[in-house]
């Protein structure tokens, strides 16, 4: 608890990083009607797909920022020689990190579905996607960012080498909004959910302990 | 107490030191000198348990408390809540007033409110060496501690330390400049290339 408040505290406080990759959605999406067409007939049914590529954009971006700090300032080996059992430590990172670049879109998706001309039901759908997909979306940028926290093209390798593992959750959460909940994404992308929520945390408290020796 | 048996450590297949042995008990204090590059950090990584690529033995009969180049102060937070939450990683909760007072012994008293970003380099050391007057560790690893402070936060580092001792704890430090206190401590001496 102790830790997800001093996220949140040192969130708020320099909250830079939360509204850049906030603005970065939001700008791609009104530009997406002025550059393709802003029929609502053709945009509709390329929302919930853009939404959620956006959303996958944003959590990528953000995710090596949201390690430097702790690497570059030495709180990240304090907190691998806490007590405190590092998966939990994990868990709140990947945690901090779904609240400041998930959690904005989630809570604008109505707004960004209306300029997308999309209707409300399928608005519903969208979000009900992003609320079990985006956290392992967010488990997943956390493992990549402590894969490459500390080395000199970080930014650069951790789209690559996390990308691949973020398709199946893309395909999963965009077809169950598209398709108005069909059971069998919507338990697939559950499942997902919960294997990543018991498992990630635990290999990224295993790649911890190899960047704070590096 | 803690003891280092024949370690032996390799990085990037270059020998940083072979065969070391040490041995400090309660209240001793020993020196780990050496020219930049010759493996003071890692040996302090190793004893901390950050770093395991290693052969030999490392005995460590209590906690340890680590601080190196970075220690894990950080700048949107004040002085209060970096000293709170980096006591609370090692589980020790306190009273305000006894975080208050050992902000105060290191010369604090004035930033307790502004984030530590504001803060000189020599004051944000400050706020990460008060933790030494509250952690119930009794092995101290101070990667290169004295450095960046002034005459005065030498002064009471070395006095926060020679308290440590005197109350059967255990000292591993490092430094370039001499620290006329503890001129009679035992060194481990690391040779560059050996």
């Amino acid at each position: 608890m102790m830790l997800l408040l001093r996220e949140l505290k040192i969130m708020l406080r320099s909250p830079a990083g939360a509204i850049q990759s906030l603005m970065f959605s939001v700008l791609v999406i009104a530009l997406f009607p002025l550059a393709i067409t802003p029929d609502p007939d053709q945009l509709e049914p390329l929302g919930i797909g853009l939404i959620w590529v956006v959303t996958l954009l944003s959590c990528l971006l953000a995710a090596d920022k949201s390690l430097a700090g702790d690497y570059a300032d030495g709180s990240l080996e304090q907190m691998v020689l806490s007590d405190y059992p590092l998966w939990w430590v994990c868990l709140v990172k990947s945690m901090a990190h779904w609240v400041s670049c998930a959690l904005p879109l989630l809570l604008m998706a109505p707004i960004l579905g209306a300029m997308l001309a999309m209707p409300l039901d399928r608005i519903v759908w969208l979000m009900a996607s992003l609320v079990l997909g985006s956290p392992i979306l967010s488990l997943f940028c956390m493992l990549g960012a402590m894969l490459t926290v500390g080395l000199n093209q970080s930014s650069a390798l951790l789209p690559i080498l996390i990308a691949p593992f973020l398709v199946p959750t893309l395909i999963l959460g965009t077809q169950w909004a598209t398709t108005g909940g069909e059971a069998f994404y919507g338990y697939m992308l559950a499942a997902l959910l919960c294997l990543s929520l018991v498992t990630l945390p635990f290999a990224t408290a295993v790649v911890a302990k190899i960047a704070v020796s590096r | 107490m803690l003891q280092i048996e024949s370690l032996s450590c390799f990085r990037q297949d270059r020998c940083l030191f072979k065969d070391l042995n040490a041995k400090v008990l309660p209240g001793q204090a020993l020196q780990i000198v050496g020219e930049n590059g010759s493996g003071k950090t890692t040996l302090f990584k190793i004893l901390a348990g950050l770093f395991e690529e290693y052969d030999g033995r490392v005995i460590t009969a209590a906690g340890s408390l680590y601080l190196g180049h970075r220690y894990g102060v950080n700048d949107q937070l004040t002085p209060v809540e970096n000293l709170k939450f980096l006591l609370k990683l090692n589980e020790i909760q306190l009273a305000p007033g006894l975080l208050m007072d050992a902000l105060a012994r290191f010369q604090l008293s004035a930033e307790l409110d502004q984030p530590c970003a504001a803060l000189s380099e020599g004051q944000k050391k400050r706020v990460a060496l008060a933790r030494l007057i509250l952690t119930s560790a009794r092995i101290w690893l101070l990667d290169e501690a004295f450095s960046a402070l002034d005459a005065p936060g030498r002064a009471v580092l070395s006095e926060v330390c020679q308290a440590h001792l005197a109350a059967g704890g255990i000292l591993i430090f490092s430094s370039h400049q001499g620290i006329p206190e503890f001129a009679a401590a035992a060194q481990l001496r690391l040779e560059v290339g050996s």
